[in-house]
């Protein structure tokens, strides 16, 4: 079984339609490398038998994702992430962002951060993080 | 058959044992394909039900179809594309699980030979055991695979995984999902009727919840999980005069308040957003949590 499976989560809490949270898990999958071209999904049965959800919900998600053109399906092989699979558009990007960047202003008003220290401290973080990519870069 | 009949379509039935109406009035139907869920509390009717779609009982008024046939009139037809697994399973007791097995198989036209070694691998049952000797895990196991073996085109299941233990309930369910639904999926509907419903929440498409006979609510799962919400709010102070008209219930503790909704919580998350809470959550009722609240979602029918 796949490392994939286990990325994988439904969560009936949500309130969102449960062939939505596969497309969605899925294209985040495929967005964020967890997923990669070329690579197969599971096929819809043991998905299906491993998530304990109705095999037509993962059938109608992959119909989804092939029709969003994300994923495509070779007959007697499988489904494949494409080649050319649409990343996200921006504004998805934002919104996905914009769910993490909630949770920490949660936070920080729990503790006690004001704007300015928490608006330091994303800047801070921000530095941090390009002074790492440039220093990864240059030992190549 | 048209396509477009319902594999099970229930019209008014009502069904007494003296003065009790042990199903009253009820109406439903299911799609091919589909999983449909039966939920209701111990004597709520789901059994009669059942029995009046299997010709073991015959409604005092109203109708049951199957396969838009009329089970008194056409019971060998519609048996023969059907299969039962109740809640309590017995079988001859000096028979041995295969002996069983070609019984059940012996009234059947079809019976794939590789589905049942396949199951009967997974579940370790050993062929030669006589079935007085099986366990009841082992007991509604065979069942199973004396359901599934003819791949019939509907699948009724009677409270199927009560007193079994979480890891038998979970092969049963992965079965029904696995060896069932993925032969020709347009062709195999579950009618499933339990109380065990968190273990089958994936598996549903659209469920009713019936009580003391009478229909409840009937909804598709994706639709009553959007629609059911459950919001909490925690204030700095015990908020006074909170205005929450539209709501299904509000249970309020101090500085906290649990709120249920009924299609509306984007409207009270904003209003109780203008009282500046310290928390504010907002998450879906599950199922089983439906099927919990059953009590005050009678004031949505109302």
């Amino acid at each position: 079984m796949s490392v994939f499976f286990m990325l994988l989560q439904i969560d009936f809490k949500s309130g969102k339609p449960v062939y939505l949270q596969l497309v969605d898990q899925i294209r985040y999958a495929a967005a964020s490398g967890g997923l990669r071209t070329g690579e197969p999904l599971p096929s819809i049965r043991p998905l299906a038998e491993e998530l304990r959800v109705n095999r037509n919900t993962v059938a109608k998600a992959y119909a989804e994702l092939e029709s969003q053109g994300v994923i495509e399906t070779v007959p007697g092989k499988g489904c494949f992430l494409k080649e050319s699979h649409s990343p996200f558009t921006k504004s998805v990007r934002q919104k996905i962002l914009t769910k993490e960047i909630d949770e920490a202003v949660v936070a920080a008003h729990h503790l006690q951060v004001d704007r300015d220290a928490f608006l330091a401290l994303v800047k801070e973080r921000l530095d941090s993080f390009e002074r790492k990519v440039k220093d990864n870069s240059d030992n190549d | 058959m048209n396509i477009d009949t319902p594999i099970i379509e229930i019209q008014n039935l009502s069904r007494r044992y003296g003065k009790l109406d042990a199903v009253n009035n009820l109406s439903l139907h299911v799609r091919a394909g589909k999983c449909y869920g039966f939920f209701g509390r111990n004597g709520a009717g789901k059994t009669t039900t059942i029995k009046c779609l299997l010709n073991l009982l015959r409604p005092d008024s109203g109708t049951a179809r199957v396969f838009g046939l009329d089970p008194q009139k056409n019971e060998v037809a519609v048996k023969s594309r059907l299969a039962y697994v109740p809640d309590m399973v017995a079988f001859y007791p000096w028979m041995t699980v295969r002996d069983t097995l070609e019984y059940l198989a012996s009234f059947r036209k079809h019976w794939n030979e590789d589905i049942e070694a396949d199951l009967i691998k997974r579940f370790q049952l050993d062929p030669k055991q006589k079935t007085s000797h099986l366990s009841k895990g082992q007991r509604t196991q065979l069942a199973l695979i004396g359901a599934i073996c003819p791949e019939p085109e509907l699948l009724v299941l009677d409270e199927p995984t009560s007193g079994l233990d979480p890891i038998v309930r979970r092969e049963f369910i992965e079965t029904v999902i696995g060896a069932y639904q993925s032969g020709d999926p347009g062709r195999r509907t579950v009618f499933v009727s339990t109380h065990l419903i968190s273990e089958f929440e994936g598996l549903i498409d659209e469920f009713t919840i019936i009580e003391q006979g009478r229909e409840l609510l009937t909804m598709e799962a994706d639709a009553a999980r959007d629609r059911f919400r459950k919001i909490r709010a925690r204030f700095a102070q015990p908020p006074a005069q909170l205005d929450l008209s539209g709501a299904l219930n509000v249970k309020q503790s101090g500085r906290e308040v649990e709120i249920l909704t009924n299609g509306n919580s984007e409207q009270l998350l904003e209003k109780l957003k203008t009282r500046s809470p310290e928390e504010l959550r907002c998450e879906s009722l599950s199922l089983e949590e439906i099927f919990v609240a059953s009590d005050i979602l009678k004031k949505v029918q109302a």
